[in-house]
């Protein structure tokens, strides 16, 4: 995998040289990529942008960091009983059906339009991918392995500490390298349909004064974040999952 | 030492409650070898897991050293047959060993890591990951990690299952070695009838559905056993063939005509 990533990033920057020769400064919608740091460069110098920046990075650091813990827990006791499992099942599918989009009215309604409300919209979507992972890496758990701690006098909290937790890892780390990226988006989603702070509400903003160039730069941006999060979240996921299941 | 009386098991099935042991009185006196035969899905791991206090009775009365048993007991350790689940791929060989000691101090617990890897011979290869080891090596390092609990009693649910046949030969003396040594009184569940009269000093057959002990046999073959001697001597072929019979194998009346 080394390497491949900025030999895969060619056909983007040749995209943006054509674009950058061919295209004309004055486009109301295709402004080149030389205008788009002079549209941007209002965020920055009214102290606008790194607030932006900084307000979608803590919407999605803490609503990743809330739905893994919700995701993983929920997660772990669905898939640790059967009856459990049947009883929720049905209802726990119905709530993953539903689109992220749609619980934005709901949530505003209940929770105005605040940091709270984007977290609950960020958080509940973002929780599936982790809930599932673990639901079924607790199913298939071998039974010889949380009896192993049993047989060996281990407390109720070493179990969990020293045999449980490492055991599923992998798999929360699996939810949440699936539910980062799911995060991000569904972040800068709430931020431009409600325009409360972040990235996507100046991105919303700029759309509706038509600063097209603005709108580009703060796409690349975003752009750059959601990189850079997917980067962090796999090498993470690989080396963990590499170090608790074994292999290599 | 062991002592169940009466017990008796009932599982939840697929189509309802199965009772898969009923009125099993089973005693193991301390320093014994006892090994349970019985073929596959005859209850003998079930068995195993009870006196283990990794799954409760339906009936009767178990005990352990004159305490009832509910949970896994101080000092009565088993060793699974799933070497490859049990092992954690996560810690090394020697912080698997230590698993069931953390609580110790750490020299204490580095000693008793130390000599129960001595004696299953696996001394060299503490820092490796267990993955990285045969499979008769992984069971030694699941037999190790038993034996740093130093445990009154070791039970066994068909440790050498999975192994070949060579690796199984030396693992047998090597346990037999090891409970002579430690004193360790040792149940040990197998549904291979050579493996149960070399190694035990008694041994019982579950039989029936559902099972109880059909057959108690004790096996006065002189010890230290050897793969060779031992397995040509007229009374270990005599012993071997009455607990095949007792399983059902009608090697007699094959023979007869």
């Amino acid at each position: 995998m080394r390497g491949t990533p900025v030999r895969g990033l060619i056909p983007l920057v040749v995209l943006l040289v054509l674009w950058e020769v061919l295209g004309d400064p004055a486009s109301p919608y295709f402004p080149p990529p030389s205008t788009w740091v002079d549209g941007v460069s209002p965020l920055v110098e009214s102290d606008r942008l790194l607030p932006a920046i900084g307000d979608t990075s803590l919407t999605f650091v803490l609503g990743l960091f809330i739905a893994t813990v919700l995701g993983s827990l929920v997660g772990t006791l669905v898939g640790a009983s059967r009856p459990v499992d049947r009883a929720l099942s049905p209802s726990l599918e119905f709530l993953r059906a539903l689109p992220a989009a749609s619980l934005v009215p709901v949530a505003a309604l209940v929770l105005g339009y605040t940091a709270q409300m984007k977290l609950v919209v960020v958080v509940l979507p973002a929780m599936w991918p982790i809930l599932l992972t673990c639901r079924s890496a607790r199913r298939s758990l071998s039974p010889v392995l949380l009896d192993t701690p049993r047989t060996l006098g281990l407390s109720g909290w070493d179990r969990m500490t020293k045999v449980l937790t490492p055991a599923l890892l992998p798999a929360v780390l699996l939810g949440v390298r699936v539910a980062a990226p799911l995060a991000l988006i569904i972040t800068l989603l709430v931020e431009i349909v409600t325009r409360v702070n972040g990235l996507g509400a100046a991105l919303g903003a700029a759309q509706s004064s038509f600063l097209s160039a603005q709108v580009y730069g703060l796409l690349t941006i975003a752009g750059v974040l959601g990189f850079v999060v997917n980067w962090v979240v796999t090498r993470a996921e690989t080396a963990v999952s590499r170090r608790m299941r074994g292999t290599t | 030492m062991i002592s169940c009386d009466d017990l008796s098991v009932t599982l939840p099935g697929a189509n309802g409650p199965v009772n898969i042991l009923s009125g099993v009185h089973l005693r193991v006196a301390k320093g014994e070898f006892v090994s349970v035969l019985g073929t596959s899905g005859s209850g003998k791991t079930t068995l195993l897991r009870v006196l283990g206090g990794l799954q409760s009775a339906t009936g009767g009365r178990i005990t352990c050293d004159g305490v009832d048993i509910a949970g896994p007991p101080d000092g009565v350790v088993t060793v699974f047959q799933d070497y490859a689940h049990s092992l954690l791929p996560w810690r090394t060989v020697r912080r698997n060993v230590a698993l069931g000691i953390e609580k110790l101090d750490k020299t204490e617990r580095d000693s008793r890591v130390d000599e129960a890897l001595a004696m299953v011979g696996l001394s060299e290869r503490d820092g490796e990951y267990p993955w990285r080891l045969s499979g008769g090596m992984q069971q030694r390092v699941q037999i190790a990690r038993a034996l740093a609990m130093r445990p009154r009693v070791l039970l066994m649910d068909e440790p050498f299952g999975a192994l070949d046949a060579m690796t199984k030969a030396s693992l047998q003396d090597q346990l037999q070695q090891v409970a002579e040594l430690t004193g360790t009184t040792v149940v040990f569940v197998t549904h291979d009838v050579e493996e149960a009269v070399y190694l035990s000093d008694r041994l019982v057959v579950l039989s029936g559905s559902p099972a109880n002990i059909g057959l108690s046999l004790d096996v006065p073959l002189p010890r230290p056993r050897d793969q060779i001697a031992t397995k040509e001597r007229a009374d270990y072929l005599e012993l071997r063939h009455e607990v095949y019979a007792a399983l059902g194998h009608k090697v007699g009346e094959r023979a007869s005509g």
